[in-house]
């Protein structure tokens, strides 16, 4: 698969449509449309946000608490539904690929870039909130487009890995249900990662090294306060802080090669 | 679990050979159980079971089809035909054997791939026009020609849930007689409709012979075999068992049941 053809006009063609349909059909039938991609992560957040904020009382040293808190519900809405859209992409347009021949991997990208116009449509409203909570803007603001691609890059990675085997085996879908929900407890959402870092300094640690966390972390940090605990201002050793990349990029790669290999089957198998 | 992967290959020269097929085989593997998942696949490797049957499709065809050739692919259900035509169009790969397309190719599998009953009809004539490989700018100058054609102005913006069976092949045929390739690949997908639109059809391979297009028509229809046809083939259990003359390979067909 060299570039050019990867990116012919046809190509493109086809991936514009094909996300265009899934961002339409998503909030087809609802009385409130598109307006639901805001209301469904400030609803989350606003949960969030009573429970863990108001009644627990977390996170009372971290400046501008409630962006901080919608910043990573945003983020890992976004990751979860990148995630499982891209998994079920073939199944889901299995119709298409028994049809037509064209690159498989246009039916999983399209449907995680209607995860990433759902996320860009929060960021805008994490921004508003941020100004309306006192945060000064910066021009550092503009970092966060490197983590938001490093997420987006590992989605990507478990996309064409899980996704190519649910073909065969669509037990993933369940099981990856199950994954999402622990590894929310795994990431520091809902709890600030200073709590964690004040029992136990190696728990931090583990938990620093998950891409997510090192992503939303990063996000945090770029966007909201420079006090955000990081992989890189709290891990010292290099091997260590390069494990979130690696991790990232192990996905990719071995997603990508999966995908090749298992693609030409799809149209067969699905 | 590996599978052997024969060659399809795409050029583009000014040979009068549009497509060349040696050697091809395919099968499938049918699963036995029903079951798709883990557990069972676990359970078979454990118990040294395949979980699978494997169908031999073709079995080994050899042929040339000539650049400006209206070729009918003739034979009973079941026989390869569209397995076939699926490998040519690249949907399926083939397991073993060379196949050589000379040109741009556009297949049509099934009328309105892609169609989505939430949609709007006109969302899906972008939708489907996408899947043929138009812009959206080439399908707004052929947007009202379409709906002229299918007859279905006044339709343009209900959801195509609310068409008839009829209203949608019409719709979708209109949309792919637009499409512009060097090779056509047909599959039985007009079979369909009433005598109207069935003389639509007649009008359609009449004006494809007439401007020399290659064609690759599967077809049950002996008349449009000895109408446009150059040439036929017939495919009898995944091997070709007569291929030339179209009155004479219709003839072989209907003799298949005597």
């Amino acid at each position: 698969m060299s570039i050019p053809r990867v990116l012919n006009r046809k190509n493109r063609i086809l991936l514009k449509e094909l996300t265009k349909t899934d961002f339409k059909l998503r909030y087809q039938g609802s009385v409130l449309g598109y307006l639901w991609a805001l209301l469904r992560p400030l609803m989350m957040f606003a949960i969030l946000y009573i429970v863990f904020a108001k009644l627990l009382k977390f996170g009372s040293d971290i400046p501008h608490y409630p962006v901080y808190l919608l910043c990573g519900t945003s983020m890992w809405s976004f990751f979860t539904e990148c995630t499982s859209q891209g998994i079920q992409a073939i199944v889901s347009r299995g119709d298409l690929l028994r049809k037509i021949s064209f690159p498989k991997y246009i039916v999983v990208v399209s449907a995680t870039l209607t995860a990433v116009i759902n996320m860009l449509i929060n960021l805008v409203v994490i921004i508003i909130f941020a100004l309306l909570n006192g945060v000064t803007p910066s021009w550092g603001w503009f970092l966060i487009f490197i983590p938001l691609f490093g997420l987006y890059l590992l989605s990507l990675g478990i996309a064409f890995l899980l996704g190519s085997i649910n073909v065969k085996y669509r037990d993933i879908t369940s099981i990856w249900d199950v994954i999402v929900q622990a590894l929310f407890y795994a990431v520091p959402i809902i709890y600030p990662i200073s709590m964690v870092a004040s029992s136990s300094e190696a728990a931090a640690k583990v938990i620093l090294a998950n891409p997510i966390s090192q992503c939303i972390q990063d996000i945090r940090y770029f966007l909201i306060t420079d006090e955000t605990i990081t992989t890189w201002n709290y891990i010292d050793n290099p091997f260590v802080k390069a494990i979130p990349i690696l991790i990232i990029f192990f996905f990719l790669i071995v997603g990508a090669l999966v995908f090749r290999r298992k693609s030409k089957f799809f149209a067969e198998e699905v | 679990m590996k599978r052997s992967i024969g060659n399809r290959t795409e050029i583009s020269t000014d040979n009068d050979i549009a497509i060349s097929v040696k050697n091809l085989h395919k099968s499938f593997k049918l699963p036995t159980e029903q079951a798709f998942g883990l557990k069972q696949a676990i359970f078979n490797r454990l118990r040294g079971i395949k979980g699978y049957k494997e169908q031999k499709v073709l079995k080994g065809l050899d042929f040339e089809i000539k650049k400006g050739e209206f070729i009918g692919i003739v034979g009973r259900n079941g026989s390869g035909k569209s397995t076939l035509l699926k490998i040519l169009a690249g949907i399926y790969y083939p397991e073993k054997g060379e196949i050589v397309v000379d040109g741009a190719l556009v297949p049509f599998i099934e009328l309105g791939v892609g169609f989505n009953p939430e949609l709007t009809g006109r969302e899906n004539v972008y939708m489907n026009g996408a899947l043929l490989g138009f812009s959206n700018e080439e399908m707004d100058t052929m947007y009202d020609d379409i709906w002229e054609f299918a007859e279905l102005k006044d339709f343009q913006d209900q959801k195509l849930k609310n068409y008839s069976s009829g209203m949608q092949v019409r719709l979708a045929f209109s949309i792919a007689i637009r499409a512009q390739g060097d090779i056509l690949l047909l599959d039985e997908v007009l079979a369909v409709g009433d005598a109207a639109f069935q003389r639509k059809c007649s009008n359609y391979f009449a004006s494809l012979k007439e401007h020399n297009q290659t064609v690759i028509l599967v077809t049950h229809s002996m008349e449009n075999v000895r109408k446009f046809c150059d040439r036929a083939i017939l495919i009898e259990d995944g091997k070709i068992i007569k291929d030339g003359d179209p009155k004479k390979v219709a003839e072989a067909y209907t003799n298949l049941w005597q």
